[in-house]
């Protein structure tokens, strides 16, 4: 390995369950990979090790690496564990509207089967009731009322809310959280509840957090509120200080000084400090999303579908107009949250996917359960006694027995080929390995092409407006074969590949995004001045918590970019859609004839021209307002194109590949190509992290960012 | 499957992520066999079960070769292609009194549209199974096996004989 030079500038962290990984980037945009064990009793020890461990590879110590720190992007999976996993330690209490006091024994159907392989949605006998958050003695009703439209229909009974409050406190609760019908849009009854809470508790002598919808999250949508709020005491909140430690590790012992930023689900990072950390409890696709916006810069396109094969998912996302669609109530570990979400669909199909045959119907069914990180049956170890996708790749040639994971794990040729023996090719009255193996590698290809088909098709795209990228550990593998027939712009590779995920969350912005509730109706016709008056209000009420959380990071809000837009639908429609606000310049009927304009495209693109009903008005459902502080980003070095025929040195041996009939592929060593070269299939291009594998009848052109460029030869 | 869990999954004992992935997953041919045998070794009787046919009912062949229905306190209802509600013993609630030992005034039916019947094994007073009905419509019929065409077009093999 060449002597490096440059300085580390950036520290990406993935902290999962088991292993923190840490990707460090220098000012030349060369990048270092660290692993370490996760300390989930002080997260900070194991952020160090891990960039330790990555540093090592550049012979430079922490300490020296440290105070040249610009920028420390985090992004783990404690929150998330601590809610699936039912860890948490709060106490937490409910005050609601009296009559919704079931919320959480009731649920919405959606969160019985979230999360399930669509077979399973439609067997309804599989589906089953979340345990609750909350046990249902500590979820108090308070009668009071609030219509939709903001009225009081009902005042709120203080004495029951007292009475409330002080069942609650009997049973140690550790925090309260109050949420009541449409306090969004009359925050009146909640903040009484709140002072009635204070008082009670002061009189006891007891202080705890009270937490209010209507000032954390001023949305409709009853359930995934107070399931929002929920989360953020239960889940997100006990994390806070695991997080700012982070940063003071950083700094007492290797004097860095950069802010330590948390990845959030809407694709930007707050500090630790942020009020809602709700937001941060699922990034773990995002990341990639974040680094295909990136390299989309480079290329200068404004469409891309975004390709993910990990271990156990294929996550597909969409950039369009250089836009990310953004879903506002997704679901998360079977909660339906109110949170900004960056709009990706995952299928159970990833390199770890366990294959079996369904001895009924003599049919191979894929997943939707996965080896993950114990891989499959090649690798003994890993106590695995269903074979994998990754062992068909590995008896059809496609991956090397002795140098996956760079050779740091052993795969077992013999035991993938026995087990697909036994307990796919016989079952399937075969007894040819390679054909069955290849089927198995082709359903699954299939089934990626048709979830990318559906999901551009189904947005109203074609395939030839888009360039295709595609990454992960096992995209590289698999990005020909579930390409297939598509005819994309360009199909790009990065060879960073299996880090990509990681390169992204370090190009994110501090983003601050906040959304509100408005319903204002727009009919057909009429004065714009009061709608855009209210919109207004909405936004810059928003604004000013934007810049009160950069004023509290440390940031000038003179260079804090906000945002305005809205979320919009046909009046009687069910589904809204984002549309930013483009201009503010003009009058009330200018501002919101454009806005008009922009979503009718928009819903055009999404749905269907036809189904366009301006008819009836417009509705405005969400004023959101986000506000975004650029970073330190990785920079994407440049090379200048050279031979296409490779160095001798990168041409490692040559092996059979099955591909229908026995082929001889040549193997390439990745680190060893330049740009400029091309690599004619069939060919396969090893690195420690990932495998690229060309077919017969492909070639790819490594560029001048060292991405692959896949094309039919 | 292995027969415990089967056993577990019979009993109702099974935890909910098991339950799921039996639920779930692919049904291999041999569990019918293996959940035979687990019926078998708890019924008191000695006849082979060919198919069980309801809480605690079964389909067995008698020492003659005759499928006749049992119960598995070893009571006999008959041959199965007769209606086995026949011989048992029934309950019918048809007025408001007998509804309302089991349900709230307010939550019954009304006898005069709607009467429970209620059928009971006359050899250990087990509820096997309760019909809801207008008043006047016959006992009904809740089916019939093809028992020779699942035994050889489904297992692959003849009906037992004995
Ligand atoms: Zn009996």
């Amino acid at each position: 390995m060449p002597q490096h030079t440059g300085t580390p500038v950036i520290l990406a962290l993935d902290a999962g369950g088991t292993m923190t990984d840490a990707f460090v980037v220098d000012d030349t945009g060369s990048f270092t990979i660290g692993k370490a064990q996760t300390t989930p009793h002080d997260e900070s020890l194991g952020v160090v090790e891990s960039f330790r461990d990555a540093l090592h590879y550049w012979d430079v110590t922490a300490e020296q690496a440290g105070p040249h720190l610009r920028a420390v992007v985090y992004s783990g999976t404690s929150m998330l564990n601590r809610l699936l996993e039912r860890t948490s330690d709060e106490r937490i209490g409910v005050i609601v509207t009296a009559g919704m006091e079931d919320y959480l024994q009731l649920e919405r159907s959606v969160q019985t089967y979230a999360g399930y392989a669509y077979s399973d949605r439609l067997h309804v006998v599989t589906h089953i009731h979340n345990e609750p958050l909350v046990p249902r003695a500590r979820i108090k009703g308070v009668r009071g009322r609030v219509s939709f439209f903001g009225e009081e229909v009902l005042p709120l009974y203080a004495d029951e809310a007292k009475e409330a409050v002080n069942s609650l406190l009997d049973q140690s609760v550790t925090a309260i959280v109050v949420s009541l019908l449409y306090s969004y849009r009359d925050p009146s009854h909640e903040q009484e509840v709140a002072k009635i809470a204070a008082e009670v508790m002061a009189s006891r002598g007891v202080d705890i957090p009270v937490i209010v919808s209507s000032t954390s999250t001023p949305v409709r949508g009853d359930l995934a509120r107070l399931n929002t709020l929920l989360v953020e005491v239960y889940a997100a909140r006990p994390s806070r200080r695991q997080l700012q430690a982070v940063g003071e590790r950083l700094h007492s012992e290797l004097d860095s000084t950069a802010a330590v930023r948390v990845l959030t689900s809407y694709g930007g990072t707050v500090s630790p400090d942020h009020e809602s950390l709700v937001s941060t409890l699922v990034s773990g696709p995002i990341g990639g999303i974040l680094g295909a916006r990136r390299l989309a810069e480079l290329y200068e396109t404004s469409n891309v579908i975004c390709s993910d094969v990990g271990g156990t998912s294929f996550d597909v996302g969409l950039i369009s107009e250089r836009q990310v669609a953004t879903r506002t109530e997704p679901t998360v570990a079977r909660f339906l949250l109110a949170i900004p979400t960056i709009a990706m669909d995952s299928i159970g199909a990833g390199t770890g996917t366990r294959v079996r045959v369904d001895p009924a119907v003599r049919r191979v069914t894929l997943g939707p359960d996965s080896a993950g990180s114990r891989l499959g049956m090649s690798w003994e170890p890993g106590g695995e006694s269903v074979p994998s996708i990754t062992d068909c790749d590995l008896v059809l040639g496609y991956l090397n027995p002795d140098y996956f994971l760079g050779g740091s794990v052993d795969l077992d040729p013999d035991r993938a080929r026995k087990a697909i023996l036994e307990q796919l090719a016989k079952p399937l009255g075969s007894s040819n390995v390679e054909e069955t193996a290849l089927g198995v590698v082709r359903l699954l290809e299939t089934e990626m092409r048709d979830h990318l088909m559906g999901m551009i098709l189904g947005m109203g795209y074609a395939p030839e407006n888009y360039q295709m990228f595609a990454y992960g550990g096992g995209g590289p593998l698999h990005a020909a074969g579930y390409v297939g027939s598509l005819e994309f712009q360009a199909v790009r590779v990065p060879s960073w590949a299996a880090a990509f995920s990681a390169f992204g969350c370090a190009c994110a912005d501090y983003t601050y995004r906040y959304d509100r509730s408005v319903d204002i109706l727009v009919p057909p016709a009429g004065s714009r001045e009061q709608v855009l008056g209210l919109l207004r209000q909405t936004w810059s009420e928003l604004e000013q918590r934007i810049l009160a959380d950069a004023a509290r990071d440390g940031i000038d809000p003179k260079e804090v970019n906000i945002v305005p837009s809205v979320r919009m639908q046909y009046f009687g429609m069910l589904d809204d859609l984002e549309v930013q606000v483009s201009s503010q310049s003009g009058d009330a009927e200018q501002v919101i004839a454009q806005m008009m304009v922009d979503f009718d495209s928009l819903f055009e693109k999404i749905f269907a021209r036809a189904a366009k009903s301006p008819e009836s008005g417009y509705f405005l459902t969400k004023a959101i307002a986000v506000g975004t502080y650029p970073t330190e980003k990785p920079v994407i070095p440049e090379f200048v194109l050279g031979s296409k025929t490779p160095s001798s040195s990168a041409e490692k041996s040559s092996r059979k590949v099955f591909e229908g009939s026995w082929r001889e592929a040549r193997i390439y060593e990745m680190d060893e190509l330049t740009s400029g070269n091309v690599i004619a299939g069939p060919a396969v291009v090893e690195a420690p992290a990932t495998t690229f594998y060309v077919p017969t009848g492909y070639q790819a052109t490594l560029d001048r960012f060292r991405v692959f460029e896949l094309t039919r030869s | 499957m292995d027969q415990a869990t089967l056993a577990d999954l019979i009993d109702g004992k099974l935890p909910w992520h098991q339950l799921k992935e039996v639920l779930s997953g692919n049904k291999d041919i041999a569990r019918f066999d293996l959940y035979i045998e687990v019926l078998q070794s708890r019924v008191s009787f000695k006849e082979t079960i060919l198919l069980p046919l309801g809480e605690h009912l079964y389909v067995v062949v008698d020492a003659s070769g005759r499928r006749i229905v049992k119960c598995d306190c070893g009571y006999e209802f008959g041959p199965v292609e007769r209606n086995w509600k026949c011989a048992s013993a029934v309950l019918v609630r048809d007025s408001d009194e007998l509804l309302e030992e089991i349900y709230d005034p307010w939550n019954r039916c009304d006898p005069s549209w709607e009467e429970l019947r209620e059928f009971y094994c006359p050899g250990c007073w087990s509820l096997l199974e309760v019909e809801a009905a207008p008043p006047g419509y016959p006992v009904m019929f809740d089916f019939q096996p093809d028992i020779d065409t699942f035994y050889q077009e489904y297992l692959g093999r003849p009906v037992p004989r004995s």
